[in-house]
């Protein structure tokens, strides 16, 4: 597939915070690219950047304080650079958000209705009624009861997973092309957890959506996308097939992760493995890989010098290490 | 909703009775036979027996507390031994004076203090912000008395505009152009002390209100900054700004005295100095308490108000 | 955003504390001047405030007469420097009983609170509710006569629920850290806790809102004085200078000028040094 067809290309994004203590760089040159339809696994602690990277990418970083450079292009439109303006233009219908937490997401002193059809009536130009009309069918869509009532409620009269149904439904409401859900499901009751990730699975299969999801838990990941991002410090540690990724990772920060996180399949009782030490201060980011401090296998080199991105033999694999974990497909590359 | 409702409404109704105690109890802070004190050069046997009648000052004082409030609660406040005229209808005369010159200068103030809390707190510490905080930092610190006597220095005097300068008060119903340009300068006083607190209070709620998620989620929508703004960040900021506007309304009913005082503009607190130099010690009292209930009311109404704009409270 | 922020830096922040700065110092300087010169009005080479020098009237500002002389002949800058003692006096003092009654209570009722707590407060919430400026003016104008040490008393006892609310609400706040719950399970006695914990913590909130209340409380009197319900003149106070000189403006508006100026001078670094305090502790604003 020829790039012009991608729906996203990131290109060396980098994001820099200017704080108390000096610029941050949460994002530190990130390149990848997304197809039509696809969905894609964005993975990392609290704090690997992957938070900023998704906005970055659709460009509703903070209007102050932060500087981007590199290149995002979404369905032919730069948005790196682009004025707030330009960008409104994109906002809903080309990219749309479901944010992370549905109790700060959603403005707590507005109808829920009003939250939905607003986009639909400034956008759109649609009439007053007929946005109504549409607001309750998406309330209806993301799977809300009664939703000629809820359309009248306040967030607050809402339970956390219909709150977060709610937050769907807005970001549906202009039809994106690109859905980004940045930890959809982390302020939720597990049961709730897998109801949520299961309608924005049929949602992308019925609506022609391409999806990135963006978490920490790569049980959530594992099932649902085609490919996944593992990011590390504001970098990408590691990139390929989901199936790459949690069967061949040769990043050792990978295999930490997968340890760390639950799985049904283990006995209960299983202990978790942590990962020791603590994600690195951005601030005072040392040379060289970030992973380093915290790494079984580190050696001098990756202290002084970083690993960049590498083909690990498969299409689209690619790992950064300095001391790659052996394959499990027999023979290694080069 | 509704039982919050009813609870404000028995919370109001006791201080109402404590305020009606307080200032029924003003008479007996006087020292000496208050009869003699009140009535004061007109202090004729006949007098005092009308008076003793009126206030009923004979009786145990829970008794006299009970017709001086029955007879309020009927509108008979007493009649000034000064000026005889019921204390009733010279309130009433007054009062419209101090609801026109509250209304104009808080049209003033958050006319000024909406729009330019939202443009500085678009960029907090920028340019504007920066100079309208230090602005609104040195009128905090400069009373109303001051600002008025200034302003009637410059304005009325130096400059001789007409109609603004002290005793040039004109009525609505005479000439409402003229009526206009004399308020305009205890209007304008009155309208800077409430927008420095207007102004400080909604900027930093918007502020805080601003970085919240949901306003990023307004954002994601595509829609204009403006509609941000209006639509979707003044409405939660705007709690505080309603809280204290009710205090401050409170504060300008019962504060307003020094600008109509310098005016000789005749509202409430105009009469009320008048009232206290003459001794009209009745007269003092009705608007004592006129005045406290008027402020606890307003108090009760913004509450309200706030409970409407945000459904977050009474929920709680 | 700042939760952004948060997550991604995951460092610890440097120390949010502001520096105090250049101004601070210079509006604690200048209230200090002021203070000293109330006290030692007396001992200080000024020309006696009340002496009527009929040969120098109305007298703009010179070398002779600082700022200038009133309608009488005299001295304005030494009837401003001696108008400054009923200001301080009525501020200060004030602020002593309202401090003095409503912060001990206050900071009980939040640490032990119950029924006396609910009772206290509901009883300060209803006071509370009395408008404070009009409830002085009726006093201060039925209880004749009147003198400064009733002007003190009056808003000082007017002032003490309000003080209540500020001290009971930054009490509660500390009372429920864990640092105070780990002092009680460990049996340290109430008063251990009240003096050695709670106190050095409520000190600084209470210091900066002390502050800005003079300054509240000396706005209040200057109304009061335009008013002539303050100390009767001859003796000078801010306030009723600018009273007695509103008649004589239009000739000689030095005389209004210059005990504004310093009126609001004063006031500002007030305001200037709560302010700063309260923000160098890092406490949420709280209204007056």
């Amino acid at each position: 597939m020829s790039e012009n067809e991608k729906l996203l290309v990131v290109k060396d994004l980098v994001t820099t915070f200017a704080t108390p203590g000096g610029p941050l760089p949460a994002v530190g040159g990130v390149s990848f690219d997304l197809d039509q339809n696809e969905t894609l696994g964005i993975v990392g602690e609290s704090g690997s950047g992957k938070t900023v990277l998704s906005r970055t990418i659709m460009g509703l970083q903070p209007r102050t304080n932060v500087t981007v450079s590199g290149s995002a292009l979404l369905n032919g439109f730069e948005v790196v650079g682009a004025s707030e303006r330009a960008k409104r233009q994109i906002w809903g219908t080309d990219v749309a958000m479901v944010f992370q937490d549905p109790m700060t997401s959603l403005n707590p002193v507005m109808r829920i209705g009003k939250q939905i059809d607003e986009s639909l009536r400034v956008r759109h130009g649609m009439s007053r009624s007929s946005a109504k009309h549409r607001a309750i069918e998406l309330l209806e869509l993301v799977g809300i009861p009664s939703p000629q009532q809820r359309y009248s409620a306040y967030p607050g009269q809402l339970s956390g997973g219909m709150r977060q149904r709610v937050v769907i439904a807005i970001a549906l409401a202009g039809s994106p092309k690109l859905l980004m859900a940045d930890e959809p499901t982390t302020g939720l009751d597990v049961t709730i957890q897998a109801q949520i990730l299961n309608l924005l699975d049929e949602l992308k299969e019925r609506l022609k959506m391409s999806v990135i999801l963006v978490t920490h838990d790569l049980g959530v990941v594992a099932t649902r996308t085609s490919r996944i991002i593992v990011m590390y410090a504001g970098r990408i540690v590691e990139m390929g097939t989901t199936r790459d990724v949690f069967q061949d990772h040769r990043m050792p920060y990978t295999r930490a992760l997968l340890e760390s996180s639950p799985k049904v399949a283990s006995p209960s009782h299983t202990r978790l493995v942590t990962i020791p030490g603590r994600p690195p201060n951005l601030l005072k980011l040392a040379a060289g890989c970030s992973f380093a401090p915290r790494c079984a296998y580190a050696t001098d080199r990756c202290r002084q010098e970083r690993p960049e991105l590498q083909p690990a033999g498969d299409p689209g694999h690619l790992f950064a290490c300095w001391n790659p974990l052996p394959t499990t497909r027999g023979a290694t590359p080069q | 909703m509704l039982r919050y409702v009813i609870r404000r409404l028995v919370m109001l109704l006791g201080i109402v009775f404590v305020i009606s105690v307080g200032s029924f109890y003003l008479i007996h802070l006087l020292p000496g036979d208050p009869a003699v004190v009140i009535l004061g050069t007109g202090a004729t046997p006949q007098n005092k027996l009308i008076l003793y009648k009126q206030l009923g000052l004979n009786r145990p004082i829970y008794e006299q507390y009970f017709t001086w409030i029955g007879n309020v609660l009927h509108g008979n406040m007493g009649t000034s031994f000064i000026s005889q005229t019921s204390v009733a209808s010279t309130i009433r005369a007054a009062l419209p004076i101090d609801v026109e010159l509250i209304v104009l200068s808080q049209i003033l103030a958050f006319a000024a203090a909406i729009p330019l809390a939202m443009r500085s707190s678009r960029r907090p510490d920028g340019p504007l912000d920066r100079i309208l905080g230090a602005t609104s930092f040195t009128l905090l610190s400069v009373p109303s008395f001051i600002i008025i006597v200034l302003l009637v220095l410059f304005i009325s005097i130096k400059l001789g505009i007409p109609h603004t300068g002290p005793s040039s008060y004109v009525t609505l119903s005479s000439d409402w152009i003229a009526n206009l340009e004399s308020l305009a300068l205890p209007a304008f006083t009155l309208a800077i002390g409430s927008f420095v607190v207007y102004y400080r209070v909604l900027r930093s709620d918007l502020i805080a209100t601003l970085q919240e998620e949901f306003i990023t989620m307004a954002r994601s929508k595509g829609i204009s900054q403006r509609r941000i703004m209006w639509r979707h960040a003044f409405r939660p900021s705007s709690v505080a700004l309603l809280g204290s506007a009710g205090v401050n309304i409170g504060g300008l009913l019962a504060g307003g005295f020094v600008v109509q005082y310098l005016l000789a503009i005749p509202g409430l607190g105009f009469t009320l100095i008048n009232a206290i130099n003459m001794s009209d010690y009745l007269l003092v009292q009705g608007i004592v308490l006129v005045v406290s209930v008027g402020v606890v009311l307003i108090n009760f109404i913004f509450d309200f108000i706030i409970n409407i704009v945000d459904p977050r409270i009474s929920r709680e | 955003m700042n939760e952004l922020l948060e997550e991604v830096s995951l460092v610890e922040r440097p120390e949010k504390n502001k520096p105090l700065g250049i101004l601070f110092w210079v509006c604690v300087g200048w209230v200090a001047l002021n203070v000293f010169g109330a006290i030692f009005a007396n001992v200080l080479p000024l020309q006696n405030p009340l002496f009527e020098n009929f040969s120098a009237v109305n007298a703009g500002p010179g070398l002779h007469h600082l700022f200038g002389t009133d309608d009488l002949g005299r001295d304005i800058f030494s009837r401003v420097v001696y108008g400054s003692r009923v200001s301080i006096a009525v501020g200060v003092g004030a602020m002593l009983i309202g401090f003095g009654i409503g912060a001990p209570l206050g900071m009980l009722a939040a640490y032990r609170r119950g029924r006396f707590d609910m009772v206290l407060t509901t009883v300060m919430y209803i006071l509370l509710a009395f408008p404070a400026i009009i409830a002085t003016i009726a006093v201060l104008s039925f209880w004749a006569p009147r003198g400064l040490a009733k002007i003190i008393l009056v808003i000082g006892l007017a002032s003490v629920p309000l003080v209540y609310r500020v001290i009971r609400t930054a009490t509660m706040s500390i009372a429920t850290k864990d640092y105070i719950i780990a002092a009680k399970v460990q049996g340290a006695t109430d008063r251990r806790i009240l003096v050695k914990e709670l106190l050095p913590n409520v000190t600084p909130i209470g210091v900066s809102f002390l502050l800005i209340g003079v300054a509240t409380v000396i706005t209040l009197e200057g109304a009061l004085a335009f008013l002539g319900l303050s100390v009767n003149p001859p003796t000078p106070s801010w306030g009723n200078m600018i009273n007695e000189a509103r008649t004589v403006m239009a000739q000689n508006p030095w005389l209004v000028i210059f005990p504004s100026l310093a009126l609001c001078l004063f006031l500002l670094c007030l305001n200037f040094i709560g302010d700063r305090l309260r923000s160098h502790f890092d406490v949420t604003e709280v209204k007056l």
